[in-house]
């Protein structure tokens, strides 16, 4: 029997790299909570949940009790599960429901024009009498030629989950939270750009796997390009919302900012959603900067390269993206819990005076030693640090706003407009006594 | 009162130097700081000979088994659940004088009075109910009492499957009293 045209050996490994990827990622983002609790809490000197395990309370399970509180993702879980939804009166209902699947949606889409293992040798085999021609097929979800301009106009949708998120609450602060994710994303999805392109000039290739042979031939190209890497990496946190630059959450400020009326799954979606943006920033970082699949760089092991196509090769380079994945994933962890967060205005001015003129800078540095034909390691990286060097130099002599400014409000009585005598002693006599007396509650007998 | 000049305290940052301009060092430096502290408290848990983890497992160990200086409960004057204290003779010391619930501010006290069966005192207290779930543990009641009658103990952990069971009755209060007198003398 013949095989329909569509049911190709790449069609198959397609769907099993995207089955195999997609659960990969959504333990690892349950795990990701996890994660953090144990990071943040080393690092304060805590110990961090150790007494969730998998033995549910049952006495013959009890070998199982503790396990380091690896049990604490599934019972976080259960519990978002079994929580009560509440939706507030007055929302718009439709865009409330549709906000946390158009944030996790986008987030669990990137994934797929990843280059996750190489290239694998199929042979021609057959199921349900069908013939299967083999040959050498891609490992990844999908491959297309467009794969970075796909994962960008991918990772930039997320904001609409957020923005539909906090509008659709019909709250202010949520609305507020939003907005200022919105400002945020789109202020920082310039400088992503340009950081991508800065890879692509070099590169010559928009398609990811093109990426990661060139990165195995020449070197990776954080080596090449250290400033271009340290400013992507500042971009991708910007745009995953991450802590330093968590201002659409901003406890502090906005309650929880887009998410404070959603209860149960629907709010742990948006936390979901939150790491599979890191995520899949993480891959996008790895695969640009990192050199996808290769274990060491500047080396030619034979695992690693492209030229190894056995399946066992394959879940060697899974293994070593994944590894470099959540290495990236430690390192934002650590960023959140060292750097404190900044405030909006700061975000903002950090974006547009600083980020996105470096970024220009950068784009046309490149874009003159490509033209110029000098790709290789040493000019590359020589041009980068001494832009690097020409901003530590002009850094300092920015001109700098006065914080702590006291802002008056003219008029009101603490702060009087000049020449006005405000009186602001009690104007009642009865104001001295405000406590009021009353009889004890107590009856007597 | 309006804010005068001379009454606002100016907190003005110390200018920056240029090393502190470029953000990047510094955040390096807080980078090993974050570190050095994960990597010392790294894989820490209760038995672990070295502590620098400040963590009590709190249902093993338990503050009040600990002595003061290694963070354990200071016993003498820690707000926990009331007792009724007893007199040498047994009998309940309160002479029911309304002192603690006039001045308990959360108003959990509910005391009835009446003729007192003994001589040494006119009153005594026919009922005497503490609310413990409004009460916000302030002591004052300790405080204003003259006769030392009410006192907080240092038991914090009471659980009640509703809430009138939470509302302690005289005989409670005078069972709190023998339970707790060994770990706190009167």
């Amino acid at each position: 029997m013949e095989a329909p045209s569509w049911l190709t050996a790449q069609f198959l490994v397609n769907a099993v790299t995207i089955v195999a990827v997609v659960h990969i990622m959504l333990i690892s983002l349950a795990y990701c909570v996890y994660a953090e609790r144990k990071v943040c809490s080393y690092i304060q000197d805590r110990i961090g949940p150790n007494r969730t395990g998998f033995d549910f309370g049952l006495p013959i399970l009890k070998p199982l009790r503790g396990m380091l509180g690896l049990g604490q993702s599934l019972a976080d879980g259960l519990k978002f599960i079994l929580k009560e939804d509440y939706t507030p009166n007055r929302v718009d209902k439709v865009l409330f429901t549709l906000a946390p699947g158009l944030v996790i949606v986008p987030a669990l889409m990137g994934f797929i024009v990843i280059p996750w293992g190489g290239w694998v040798d199929i042979p021609t085999f057959s199921i349900l009498g069908m013939q299967i021609q083999g040959g050498i097929v891609h490992v990844t979800g999908a491959n297309v030629n467009i794969g970075i301009v796909y994962l960008l106009s991918i990772a930039s949708l997320g904001v609409y989950g957020v923005t539909l998120g906090g509008f659709a609450s019909n709250n202010k602060f949520s609305f507020l939270g939003g907005i200022r994710a919105t400002a945020q994303m789109i202020s920082y999805e310039i400088p992503l750009g340009l950081m991508i392109l800065c890879v692509l000039l070099t590169v010559g290739t928009i398609v990811p796997d093109q990426i990661v042979r060139h990165q195995i031939e020449h070197g990776w190209l954080i080596f090449h390009q250290p400033l271009t890497a340290l400013v992507f990496f500042i971009t991708i946190l910007a745009e995953a919302n991450r802590a330093p630059f968590d201002n659409a959450e901003a406890e502090q400020e906005l309650v929880a900012g887009y998410h404070t009326e959603y209860s149960a799954m629907r709010m742990a979606l948006f936390l979901l959603a939150e790491y599979g943006h890191l995520m899949t920033s993480a891959a996008f970082f790895a695969l640009l900067f990192l050199g996808g699949y290769q274990l060491l760089p500047f080396m030619h092991d034979p695992l690693t390269s492209p030229a190894a196509v056995s399946v066992g090769a394959v879940l060697v380079k899974l293994a070593v993206f994944f590894g470099k994945v959540f290495g990236l994933i430690g390192v934002a962890m650590f960023v959140r819990w060292t750097i404190p967060r900044l405030r909006f205005d700061q975000i903002m001015h950090g974006a547009w005076q600083m980020v996105i003129p470096l970024s220009l800078v950068l784009v046309v540095s490149v874009s003159v030693l490509v033209y110029f034909g000098a790709t290789g390691l040493l000019p590359m990286l020589g041009v980068n640090l001494s832009i690097a060097l020409l901003f530590t130099m002009l850094l300092p002599l920015m001109p700098r706003r006065e914080v702590n400014k006291r802002l008056p409000l003219y008029g009101s009585r603490f702060s009087p407009m000049p020449g006005e005598r405000v009186s602001t002693a009690p104007t009642l006599a009865l104001a001295i006594e405000d406590r009021p007396v009353e009889g004890s509650h107590a009856t007597m007998t | 009162m309006a804010i005068r000049e001379q009454d606002v305290l100016w907190i003005r940052p110390a200018p920056m130097t240029r090393l502190e301009a470029v953000y990047i060092p510094e955040v390096i430096k807080g980078f090993g700081t974050t570190l050095r502290h994960f990597f010392t408290s790294f894989g820490q848990s209760k038995f672990s000979p070295v502590k620098t983890t400040r963590v009590m497992q709190y249902p093993e160990v338990r503050r009040e088994d600990l002595p003061v200086e290694e963070g354990g409960m200071e016993k003498s004057n820690f707000r926990g659940m009331h007792r009724l204290n007893r007199d040498e003779k047994g009998r309940v010391k309160c002479v029911a004088c309304m002192m603690c619930p006039t001045i308990c501010p959360a108003r959990c006290i509910h005391i009835t009075a009446g003729e007192s069966p003994w001589d040494d005192r006119e009153k005594y207290p026919v009922k005497f109910e503490i609310d413990e779930l409004r009460c916000i543990y302030c002591g004052m009641c300790e405080e204003a009492c003259p006769v030392d009658a009410i006192e907080l103990t240092p038991v914090y952990d009471v659980v009640g499957l509703s809430r009138q069971e939470m509302v302690f009755d005289k005989e409670k209060l005078l069972k709190m009293y023998d339970l707790t007198i060994e770990k706190k003398p009167m």
